[in-house]
């Protein structure tokens, strides 16, 4: 029980450190940080799949996926761009870390009053989805690099995996379908990352500033 | 077995990729009659599934399924001749993924389980972005940037969505596999709430692919920057695939006895992308752009339909169906316009009817066909649908609908008639070929065709799917 709640802990500490951060490495270190600890907590969270094979394959999977893959995909594409840094964000660091700190306090509001299914095993669990998801979409909105778009939007499929995992629990897991989920998820950044490389090599830059061509 | 349907052409698109580019064409051309066939099947006879539990041959899926198959094989004929006069950039990687393209749109018409159904509506924006990336132009990056990034995060909110429903089963402690199917039987013992709360969510997702405002803002970009035959494709058949999945959706909704809500929302939705499109139609300088915002109204108006039920639902399948041949048609005819004229402005091109005699029957007639003159099925449609909405006494949205009809024919025939009457010192930079126009007649005849008549199969596919709704 007490794992899950950790991890949950470091989960919130990862969203702040990639809403504080400006360096575009340490973003997608605190991403590859925070795949790692979203793949272990279905795992931790019900203590009897430590022991049913599939589930812990799948998790190492997963984790594999999230943790490793993509990241490293992400980091080849930031290689060849010369790039370091996020510069003048719409949202300043101080205000981005204010805004996740509010967004916490939110989102335990919101998980005390919706009516959910009672999962004594965290009460961190849906406030961290939520949280998660929110963060998510900030780095979306208030951020101008490309990369940082995309891992905006990781951080958001992050929770939204999260939240599958706080409401519908384990009753409709089907490792196939998940699977699925996954590996749109790898050939979408994979995807990406391509498109960032070839913003790259047209503008000099992945500023998404630039692409506002297309009007009306 | 039903899976061959989208396992086939995934398997060619993989083959595709490594072949020569003449065996990649004539592999386009092989696929589509393959499917089409198999389509038929799936549609006139009853085929199981191997997987009962992921995939299913629901006739609204089949009705999809038969649109996209027959697209597919028309648009691949005209491909054969538009590849020849374009030097397409890594032809094999276009080949190869237009054929995953049409592997994963046949995977969404017939998946049944919620999720199976978001992987392959995920699986078909992956596929068909590198369709829009491969001219190097810096509006085709963008396109695609905007197309990948929107389309991704609106579906994301589609799974949430899902995981939703999921949650309104466990709290009215039902236990059914995740499928369309069983969740219709027992929709009435769903939690009301999060069942609604999930609709949404779906609502909002598909409804971004799908292309109804206020989320349409990558398709005008996408629709308008890549190659044409693949315009064709994404506005004719891609759209009705998130359809699809909205419509899916609503028939548990209406299971559940809340049509009148989920309804309204699709009203109004599907009002306000007809406004939106009318609006931007009338200001709009770009002819590609001009057809893309076309079906933005279109979709707005099969969500209209949908949402009225009854006798509109039927209009909207009707729609669903003549929509797709003719903005194929016209979208391929932009592709010849696009080659006769090297421009894609609206100013620039003139004097169509004298120029390109060909190309302006085969454009006339789908304009003709797309603002609703009969002998096209979108006559009987738009008909059906205003009928239908006198029936349920809704005449506000009888009103607005046939207001924002006239507006958009205004928007459109302006734009039509600068583009084959005025402007008579445009010039040539290429003369029209047969190959490239004969697939525009055969689009437009089946759509004239199924007006007239509709073959018995095809009839009861269509009632059976409205008959959930």
């Amino acid at each position: 029980m007490g794992h899950v709640d950790i991890v949950l802990s470091l989960i919130f500490l990862s969203i702040l450190m990639s809403l504080g951060s400006s360096r575009l490495l340490e973003l997608i270190r605190v991403m590859s940080f925070q795949g790692v600890l979203v793949s272990l907590v279905p795992v931790l969270i019900e203590p009897q799949y430590q022991t049913m094979s599939l589930a812990v394959a799948f998790a190492s999977l997963m984790l594999l996926i999230k943790g490793v893959l993509i990241p490293l995909m992400i980091w080849f594409a930031l290689r060849k761009v010369s790039i370091r840094r996020e510069v003048e964000p719409l949202i300043g660091y101080h205000a981005s870390l204010f805004a996740g700190l509010a967004m916490i306090l939110f989102s335990v509001f919101i998980s005390s009053r919706l009516q959910v299914v009672d999962r004594p095993e965290s009460t961190l669990l849906l406030p961290c989805a939520i949280t998660t998801i929110g963060a998510g979409f900030f780095l979306l909105m208030t951020r101008r690099k490309a990369i940082t778009q995309i891992i905006g939007y990781l951080i958001l499929e992050n929770g939204i995996y999260l939240t599958g995992t706080a409401l519908a629990g384990q009753m409709q897991t089907h490792y196939v379908v998940e699977f699925g989920i996954l590996l749109d998820l790898l050939v979408g950044v994979m995807i990406m990352g391509i498109i960032l490389h070839r913003i790259n090599s047209t503008y000099d830059d992945i500023d998404t500033t630039f692409l506002k061509q297309l009007k009306g | 077995m039903l899976e061959l349907v989208f396992v086939i052409p995934f398997l060619i698109g993989i083959v595709a990729f490594f072949s020569p580019v003449m065996m990649g064409r004539i592999l386009l051309v092989a696929t589509g009659i393959i499917e089409f066939a198999l389509a038929c099947m799936a549609a006139w006879t009853t085929r199981l599934p191997a997987a009962t539990f992921y995939f299913t041959a629901a006739p609204e899926g089949c009705l999809v399924l038969l649109v996209t198959t027959f697209l597919f094989l028309i648009i691949g004929l005209y491909t054969l001749f538009y590849l020849v006069e374009t030097d397409m950039p890594r032809e094999h990687v276009f080949n190869g993924c237009l054929l995953l393209f049409l592997g994963a749109m046949a995977m969404v018409a017939v998946s049944d389980h919620l999720v199976v159904l978001w992987v392959a509506i995920e699986a078909t924006t992956l596929t068909s972005a590198p369709l829009i990336l491969l001219y190097h132009s810096k509006g085709s990056l963008e396109a695609t940037w905007k197309y990948v990034l929107i389309c991704s995060v609106g579906i994301a909110l589609a799974l949430l969505g899902t995981f939703f429903i999921t949650l309104a089963m466990e709290h009215g402690s039902i236990n059914v596999p995740l499928t369309f199917s069983s969740l219709q039987e027992v929709a009435g013992g769903m939690d009301a709430l999060w069942l609604k709360a999930g609709f949404i969510f779906i609502m909002v997702g598909y409804g971004t692919k799908m292309g109804l405002a206020p989320m349409h803002t990558w398709l005008p970009d996408a629709h308008g920057e890549s190659p044409s035959p693949v315009s064709a494709l994404l506005s004719g058949a891609l759209l009705n695939c998130a359809f699809l999945g909205i419509f899916k959706s609503y028939a548990i909704l209406h299971a559940a006895g809340m049509a009148q809500w989920a309804g309204s929302m699709l009203v109004g939705f599907g009002l306000f992308s007809m406004l939106i499109a009318g609006v931007f139609m009338m200001i709009q300088k770009d002819y590609k752009r001009l057809f893309a915002y076309s079906s933005i109204e279109n979709m707005g108006i099969i969500a209209v339909g949908t949402g009225l039920g009854g006798l509109a639902g039927l209009g909207a399948m009707v729609h669903l169906v003549h929509h797709s041949l003719l903005k194929a048609a016209l979208f391929l005819s932009t592709g010849n316009i696009l080659f006769g004229y090297g421009t894609k402005e609206i100013g620039k091109v003139g004097g169509m009817a004298g120029l390109l005699p060909m190309t302006f029957i085969g454009f006339t007639c789908g304009f003709a066909g797309i603002s609703g003159f009969p002998p096209f099925g979108l006559f009987v449609s738009e008909l059906l649908i205003l009928f239908g909405a006198f029936k349920n006494h809704s005449f506000f949205t009888a009103a607005a609908f046939i207001l924002l009809l006239i507006l958009i024919f205004a928007g459109i025939s302006k734009h039509f008639i600068r583009m084959a009457f005025a402007g008579r010192d445009a010039k040539l930079i290429r003369e029209e070929r047969l190959g490239r126009i004969f697939p525009v007649f055969i689009l437009l005849a089946a759509s004239i065709l199924l007006s007239l008549w509709l073959p018995e199969p095809l009839r009861r596919t269509i009632l059976d799917a409205i008959s959930r709704i």
